[in-house]
């Protein structure tokens, strides 16, 4: 039987309730202006380096233990990734070879339509921390923040595809939302046919959804999916994923689309921030200006 | 046993800062969901024990550190900890009487208001999260409570 031991015999709880209204009453005020305006930011960033501490020792012994079965594996294991990494190497950059030449080329034809798509211009590779965030959100820590110059807002890649956008900046440390939250939504296109619309996460790692095409929409399971680029917070051209499922029901208006996604939203330990190319300035207008519908034309890709 | 009235702060302290390692710790997703507050139940604890060594600037200050670790809006975790510790603290000595069974009830009942208030918050700043499973951790924490008791004194008392 557990009983309580009576360390307050005074019992002083005066002004238990002053406290309580008080205390409230500042937590409110934090709520409200954290809500209503950017001016937290700051603090934020800052109180996160306070917190940074216990998320190093709550993440650290994971990372040790990765690290200690690094160091221990054996020779023949190492020689068989080493074969293999430079087999997929070999096979990368002869698909590379003729990039430089296409995108350039791309470039130019974009220049030529007066279409100004973001290009990507360098990137930083930042580790996600071993930290759950919030169990019904789809968010990580990941270990580089304000100063190593990541914005809220940045576009987040991994080796496969698409991950995410920077949520939240702290000093040392950025929150960033996977395509996959189903508060995230991406301008995407459909790389067959140019057609564009916008994915929106499901609530899990497993799909993204489409749910504005028509059902008339010319999208079969198979397409890939890339970034459009519109919006300005992507680079265009990153695949977002490829379509899983179509479902068309006659009597509704619009397709049930799901799009599986290329990012390995759940096993990615390193994840790519990208910096976009300033847009280069806009030349003066020589001729009139075209009419919109020339621009809204589908863009094919490269 | 009457103890001097030395506020001892130390395992206050040690004990939050453990709960708030745990409430980041990554776990299973099929156990994520069924983490308990280790937080506010420690929370909790104090503010039923020892309300003089913790007391609400505990609660504010753990839910803050909860709203930076969660990335969730300022203030959300430290204005349900604040009401729900100082309820606990208004109760504190009929709690300390009850049966270990009632207890339980007892801390069920202010770790469910605890979710409730998150859950509002949640919904009133646009971004609710209306899964069940959000309302399983108070179950948890509640069936976690006598060990955590058994734990917390052991700390207590050394």
């Amino acid at each position: 039987m557990v009983a309580f031991r009576n360390t307050d015999p005074s019992g002083r709880t005066t002004g238990l309730l002053l406290r309580c209204v008080l205390y409230s009453l500042l937590a409110l005020g934090l709520i409200i202006v954290d809500k209503r305006y950017e001016n937290l930011a700051q603090i934020r960033r800052w109180l996160s380096v306070v917190v940074y501490p216990v998320q190093v020792a709550v993440a650290s012994p994971f990372e040790g233990w990765d690290w200690f079965r690094e160091s221990v594996t054996t020779r023949d294991a190492l020689r068989a990734d080493k074969a293999r990494l430079e087999g997929e190497l070999r096979l990368a950059q002869f698909h590379l070879q003729r990039f430089a030449a296409l995108e350039a080329e791309s470039e130019r034809l974009r220049a030529l339509r007066e279409s100004t798509a973001d290009v990507t211009d360098h990137f930083v590779i930042g580790k996600i921390m071993d930290l759950d965030l919030d169990a019904f959100r789809e968010r990580v820590l990941v270990d580089k923040g304000a100063h190593d110059g990541i914005y809220v807002g940045q576009a987040v890649l991994d080796s496969g595809g698409v991950f995410g956008q920077v949520a939240r900046v702290g000093q040392l440390t950025s929150e960033v939302i996977l395509v996959s939250d189903a508060a995230h939504a991406i301008p995407v296109q459909i790389n067959r046919n140019g057609l564009r619309t916008i994915a929106v996460g499901a609530g899990d790692t497993s799909h993204l959804k489409l749910p504005y095409l028509p059902t008339s929409a010319d999208v079969v399971a198979g397409d890939l999916v890339l970034t459009s680029g519109l919006g300005g917070g992507f680079p265009a051209g990153y695949p977002v994923g490829t379509i899983a499922e179509v479902k068309r029901d006659p009597a509704q208006s619009l397709a049930e689309v799901e799009v599986k996604p290329a990012a390995a939203l759940d096993r990615s330990r390193e994840l790519m921030f990208v910096w976009l190319k300033p847009r280069v300035a806009e030349l003066p207008p020589l001729a009139p200006p075209k009419p919109a519908a020339a621009k809204s034309a589908g863009v094919t890709d490269k | 046993m009457m103890r001097e009235s030395r506020i001892r702060r130390l395992p206050v302290l040690l004990s939050s800062l453990v709960a708030l390692a745990l409430a980041v710790l990554p776990l299973p997703p099929l156990l994520e969901s069924l983490r308990p507050d280790f937080l506010v139940v420690v929370v909790l604890y104090w503010s039923i024990e020892s309300p003089r060594a913790a007391g609400l600037s505990l609660a504010f200050f753990a839910g803050l550190a909860l709203d930076v670790l969660n990335g969730v809006v300022l203030g959300q975790h430290a204005l349900a900890l604040t009401l729900m510790s100082a309820w606990a603290t208004h109760l504190r000595l009929r709690i300390r009487v009850f049966s270990m069974l009632t207890q339980c009830l007892t801390i069920f009942a202010l770790l469910t208001g605890y979710q409730f208030i998150l859950f509002w918050i949640d919904g009133a700043t646009g971004n609710p999260v209306t899964t069940f499973s959000r309302w399983l951790a108070p179950v948890i924490g509640a069936l976690l409570w006598p060990m955590m008791v058994a734990l917390l004194e052991k700390l207590h008392e050394r």
